[in-house]
């Protein structure tokens, strides 16, 4: 929550600035003279023949302080900023070019307006998937291990074994929320809902963990669950074994930062993948760890970038640790249906004042070319 | 409209001495019928099984159940009658359809959204606070008011660069247009348990909401910390408002219930809005351009009687979600609805006049031979000195959300009403109710007692400023 935003909000827009693009020149004609701090409405307009990006950078160091992603031939766009006090040049990037800046305009004073944030490139990326893929590693050799345990409980007929050792392997998966997208297929077999099935949880297609626990904690038997187990097992090694040569999208780090916790809001919280374990606080607080695995290894890079991030961990924290105040005496999680009101809604706010917070760091940290 | 639990006195008490004085006297001056009246109302007592016989038993001439059992001579005396100019809702709702409304100022000693006729959309929200603490729970009032500033007045949302998912929802979009938007909010009494050191605060009028007898209260659906009430022209402008606040207060509240309502139109021209039961809704009210009549019957005064000094400029604020069971409703012939009503249901004439203004002369008609002494407008507001008091401002609006397990329409009221004193008027009124025969046709299933705050003095200022420091 802040209070702030609120002096700047109520301007009108100055009549639009024209400023025009190509591959050849990058807002020459653009001229600052008389222009002064405050809102400004920049219309850029693609002079060229080809689709570019236009951004509006700080030539000193080339933080960004506005950008227009894509901007197609002969069209134009508005870019709108609030300009204080500092250097300012458009800077034009067309495929197959490189990349021009174009003269740099300086507005004296002292007045603060949007400010610039550097860009994070592909490059800076690099890094952090590396360790992110090696966190993975070592997390599918905890899970088949923890797997393989639940498979040869259920194929022994140790239901109440297997029921025990379902969660600890669920949870090792659920911490790796990062990597679902580059795991492809795999994520749906390894963790699928039922819902895309026209029989639901009676389709032979639905397997995976979800298919185990529905089978376990519905009375199925240790004869209809065993296949499901082998196959289980058959699928995280495939996907153990096609992981070293898997590449993470360099894009997905920054989004996957508040898209785990967007589906545990979305599936967990409400309850809706719990089929019959109750369990899907604790799948909760396996996808903060892995949240903030992955704030963790993206944090030198954030903390210059991102004055919000103590926010972000200040309400991972309250949210686990309402989580941990509500589990039964013996440390199991509570089913989140049987929650007092308060309770819910304390945890449900937590977590989507945290996804407020993290929300951002998908922007900052898409990778962009300088 | 529900009665109170503690009604076994409250009840028979006032319901006793409200019938006998409706008998006794007579004038009123102006305005009002109190409360709810056309509209919705309170049921009671569950008939049996089969509401036939009772209903029947009614329209001959019987005086229904407890209600309004006895007489009482009459004294001799006169009504008022006035005429009123068409309400200014009808101006509101033309400058609706075109969007066009302008900012309604946001600061004042009162919250700007009380007093005024209902605008064509609104919604209802209660939230239970989520705030850990004093520190975060006057970080919340900061931020709604913060919000609500800009929100009401309008303007450009600010863009943030590469640094983030742009600020505004866009909805309205680029640059936000007030659209008559106001933003009401108020405190339940569960905010002052023990969470945030305010028992000592708590007003004097305010406690959960009583059930009535025939209430239907859902739990889920009932009470709350907080209540915000959003206002416009437009339902999208409704939705925007509601939409920025709850992004920048997730971590301090979370939303319990909610309701959207509508105005209608007049129709025909000139006449008042007409609620899901056919009939006209809100005909008589307090003068809200009367500051006499708004100190005495809305606004809790410096001085009033108990009340802890941060509520002077608040009004206690009933919110009832009332469904209409408006199939059953609509197989009722129209003698019999009127009579249940008072009033014509073409016309919106009191059952003994021939205007919609026309204050009813009740006095004339002791037996109810004309207004039935049960018609909800008569209960509601019987027009005498000693129920003067008991007047709300009454703000209610429509309400449709689909429909039922059997297929029938789910749409009611949004009855929404401010006053002074919540026990001296809106229980008073709705205790009159209790055995009305409309209540066979509705069903209050959820709502709430608030107090809405006093308003917002100037820049530095925040809703609940005076309640937290």
């Amino acid at each position: 929550m802040s209070a702030g935003l609120l002096a700047s909000c109520g301007g009108s827009s100055p009549p639009a600035n024209l400023v025009s693009v190509s591959n050849a020149g990058c807002g020459t004609n653009w001229h600052a003279g008389g222009l002064g701090p405050g809102w400004h409405t920049f219309q850029i307009y693609n002079a060229a023949t080809e689709a570019g990006e236009v951004d509006l950078i700080d030539p000193a160091n080339g933080a960004i302080y506005a950008e227009v992603e894509t901007i197609g031939p002969g069209t134009s766009s508005p870019m709108r900023l609030d300009l204080g006090s500092g250097s300012y040049a458009f800077r034009c990037l067309f495929e197959d070019y490189d990349p021009v800046t174009g003269p740099t305009t300086v507005i004296g004073g002292h007045a603060r307006g949007t400010p610039a944030i550097l860009p994070i490139t592909n490059n800076d990326l690099l890094g952090p998937a590396k360790e992110y893929h090696a966190y993975v590693t070592v997390g599918l050799i905890t899970l088949l291990s923890q797997a393989n345990v639940l498979a040869a409980d259920v194929r022994a007929a140790n239901l109440g074994a297997a029921r025990s050792a379902w969660l600890p392997a669920h949870l090792t998966y659920e911490r790796l929320g990062a990597a679902y997208d580059s795991f492809g297929s795999f994520d749906e077999a390894i963790d699928g809902r039922p819902d895309g099935f026209a029989d639901g949880v009676n389709s032979p297609q639905w397997s995976g963990f979800y298919r185990l626990e529905y089978g376990l904690w519905h009375g199925q038997s240790a004869r209809e669950l065993t296949p499901i187990a082998d196959k289980l097992i058959a699928n995280i090694r495939a996907l153990q074994a096609s992981w070293p040569s898997t590449e993470i999208n360099l894009l997905d780090i920054g989004l996957r930062t508040h898209e785990i916790l967007e589906n545990a809001l979305e599936f967990q919280l409400t309850g809706h993948d719990d089929y019959g374990s109750g369990t899907t606080l604790a799948t909760t607080q396996a996808n903060i760890a892995g949240t903030l695995e992955l704030l963790s290894i993206l944090h030198p890079l954030l903390a210059p970038r991102y004055a919000g991030l103590p926010a972000v961990y200040t309400w991972l924290d309250r949210l686990n640790s309402l989580l941990n105040q509500n589990k039964r005496p013996n440390g199991h999680p509570i089913p989140v249906t049987q929650l007092s009101t308060s309770s819910r809604e304390q945890i449900d706010s937590a977590c989507s004042q945290a996804l407020e917070e993290l929300a951002p760091i998908a922007a900052i940290t898409e990778p962009r070319i300088t | 409209m529900p009665d109170s639990e503690q009604s076994e006195t409250v009840q028979s008490e006032t319901v006793q001495s409200e019938t006998v004085r409706s008998g006794t006297v007579q004038s009123e001056t102006v305005q009002s019928e109190t409360v709810q009246s056309e509209t919705g109302a309170p049921r009671v007592t569950r008939p049996d099984a089969r509401p036939s016989p009772r209903r029947r038993a009614f329209l001959l001439g019987g005086l229904g159940a407890g209600a309004a059992g006895a007489v009482a001579g009459v004294a001799g005396g006169y009504a008022y009658r006035t005429t009123r100019p068409a309400p200014a809702t009808e101006v509101a709702l033309e400058n609706a359809q075109a969007g066009l409304l302008p900012p309604v100022p946001f600061e004042g000693k009162y919250q700007a959204g009380i007093l005024p006729q209902p605008q064509s959309q609104t919604a209802v929200i209660a939230f239970n606070a989520t705030a850990e603490g004093r520190g975060e729970l006057t970080d919340l009032f900061r931020t709604i008011t913060a919000r609500a500033r800009f929100l009401t007045a309008g303007g450009t949302p600010p863009p943030v660069g590469i640094g983030g998912p742009p600020s505004d929802s866009g909805v309205l979009g680029p640059t936000v247009v007030p659209d008559g938007l106001t933003v009401t909010l108020g405190v339940g009494s569960t905010l002052f348990d023990d969470r945030y050191g305010l028992a000592t605060r708590l007003p004097a009028g305010l406690r959960p909401m009583l059930p009535f007898p025939n209430d239907n209260l859902d739990p889920a659906q009932t009470g709350g910390d907080l209540v915000l009430q959003l206002s416009a022209g437009n339902q999208d402008a409704v939705m925007h408002a509601l939409r920025d606040i709850a992004k920048h207060t997730r971590g301090g509240m979370q939303a319990l219930w909610r309701i959207d309502g509508f105005s209608s139109p007049a129709r025909p021209s000139g006449t008042v809005q007409r609620n899901m039961l056919g009939f006209m809704d809100g005909i008589a009210n307090p003068d809200t351009t009367s500051q006499a009549q708004m100190d005495s019957l809305v606004w809790i005064q410096p001085n009033t009687a108990g009340e802890p000094a941060w509520t002077a400029g608040g009004s206690y604020f009933v919110v009832r979600l009332i469904r209409m069971l408006i199939e059953f409703w609509d197989r009722v012939d129209i003698t019999e609805q009127e009579n249940m009503i008072g009033r014509r249901r073409d016309t919106g004439y009191p059952l003994d006049a021939t205007s919609i203004f026309a204050t009813p002369d009740y006095v004339l008609d002791p037996e109810g031979e004309i207004v039935p002494l049960t018609a909800h407008m008569r209960l509601a507001n019987p027009r005498t000195p000693q129920t003067a008091d008991s007047r709300i401002l009454r703000r209610g609006y429509n309400y449709d959300r689909g429909i039922d397990q059997v297929g029938d329409l789910d749409v009611g009221l949004v009855f929404t009403c401010f006053q002074q004193d919540i026990k001296r008027q809106f229980e008073t009124v709705q205790t009159r109710l209790i055995n009305e025969p409309l209540v066979d046709y509705i069903s209050p299933f959820g709502g709430g007692y608030f107090l809405a705050l006093p308003g917002v003095v100037d820049g530095t200022d925040y809703l609940g400023r005076a309640l937290v420091t």
